[in-house]
């Protein structure tokens, strides 16, 4: 049975390159090795979103089960976001769990992927201290987002305030990244970031 | 093969040539009976009461797999073994036998169509409408094919065959019958 699963992903691959979310550069997805187990996937921000303009790499691991089971999949590019993790990239959607249908594919899946990024769901969060900024600071929330788009995903919105934080850390010896988190998690507030940073 | 309404119905993007698109087509014309699970012709193919098509085994192994949550893999509709209809192709019987395989498909239910309805309005049941009817015509059809000896019959067969000869046979027992009838209206 094992071989079902690598029989619908390469299915599913062709139904992907030829699909128009592809043409439209919204989507995307690579192989990873012959057997149809590990691809990459790809997809663009959203409109009208802090992803804007940003394009987000996934790690797809497709079990032996699949498609009775859904395939594993994490973002690798790092991501502000209430059902991602900040630290693992790990996703909390319920079509990855247990609202997973067998007849889904790796488009769809992708796809809502997509609409996760649109429509957050901030009252079933992987990441509470991101939950908890988009509850109760949406500006925040925003802009945050918005620059760590920038920072990993290329997104164009670079924001020269959020950018010389980050510079005053990273001269007091702190590793940017740590830096993006420090201030992220504080709202910006320099003091309180470098407070944690050095406790 | 594929009507002109159809091509307009798929409209490929047209980069490829002119034969990988028909080919493309042909294989789009036989996704309709494409299981939902593995994506390949349904073999042993089933359809759910929402519509939705699947292999029987591809379907069974999804239903094994959430026991708790037995829904359509396509529109979550809620499923179960026993209310998916398997699909009899022509010349799936040429097919190894499913049952051998496991698990065995479910079989069909088959209700026989209802009766119609007698007419309530004469008083009588069913039988006795049958009954009376059934004396009251078939000797007179008898009698009209017996002693039609005068009409040529359009297919009569030639004098002198085998057919002829059982023809011959068969309407001289008719005619022995209805005078059998005649007599006994007669005596009655
Ligand atoms: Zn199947
Ligand atoms: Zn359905």
């Amino acid at each position: 049975m094992a071989n079902i699963a690598a029989q619908r992903i390469k299915r599913e691959f062709k139904e992907v390159v030829k699909s128009e979310e592809v043409a439209k550069c919204a989507i995307k997805v690579e192989l990873l090795n012959d057997n149809y187990t590990e691809l990459k996937g790809e997809i663009a921000g959203p409109p009208d979103t802090p992803y804007e303009g940003g394009n987000f790499v996934l790690e797809i691991r497709v079990p032996e089960t699949y498609p009775f089971n859904p395939p594993k999949v994490r973002f690798i590019t790092k991501i502000w976001h209430p059902n991602i993790s900040s630290v693992t990239g790990a996703i909390c959607l319920d079509i990855l769990k247990d609202q997973w249908a067998a007849a889904m594919t790796l488009r769809t899946v992708l796809l809502s992927l997509q609409a996760l990024l649109s429509a957050a769901e901030p009252d079933d969060p992987q990441d509470a201290v991101v939950a908890r900024q988009y509850k109760e600071n949406l500006e925040m929330f925003q802009l945050t987002a918005r620059h760590w788009t920038s920072m990993y995903a290329g997104g164009p919105n670079v924001n020269t305030d959020c950018d010389s934080k980050i510079k005053r850390l990273v001269d007091m010896g702190v590793d940017d990244h740590q830096a993006l988190v420090a201030l992220s998690s504080y709202n910006w507030d320099i003091e309180r970031a470098t407070e944690q940073l050095f406790s | 093969m594929a009507s002109s309404a159809n091509e307009d119905v798929k409209g490929s993007t047209g980069d490829e040539g002119h034969n990988s698109e028909t080919k493309d087509e042909e294989k789009k014309d036989d996704s309709i009976f494409e299981c939902n699970i593995c994506l390949d012709t349904a073999r042993d193919a089933v359809v759910s009461l929402c519509g939705h098509l699947f292999c029987w085994p591809c379907l069974h192994q999804w239903l094994e797999t959430r026991p708790n949550r037995q829904v359509c893999p396509v529109c979550k509709a809620a499923i179960s073994k026993e209310k998916v209809v398997p699909l009899y192709g022509r010349g799936s019987t040429k097919q190894e036998d499913p049952r051998e395989k496991v698990p065995p498909r479910p079989a069909g239910q088959r209700t026989e169509p209802e009766p119609g309805t007698s007419f309530p309005g004469f008083g009588f049941g069913d039988n006795s409408f049958h009954m009376s009817f059934g004396i009251g015509a078939f000797p007179f059809g008898f009698f009209t094919s017996t002693f039609n000896f005068g009409d040529p019959r359009p297919a009569a067969a030639a004098h002198g065959t085998h057919q002829h000869m059982e023809e011959q046979f068969l309407s001289k027992i008719f005619l022995w019958l209805a005078i059998l009838f005649l007599t006994w209206l007669l005596m009655a």
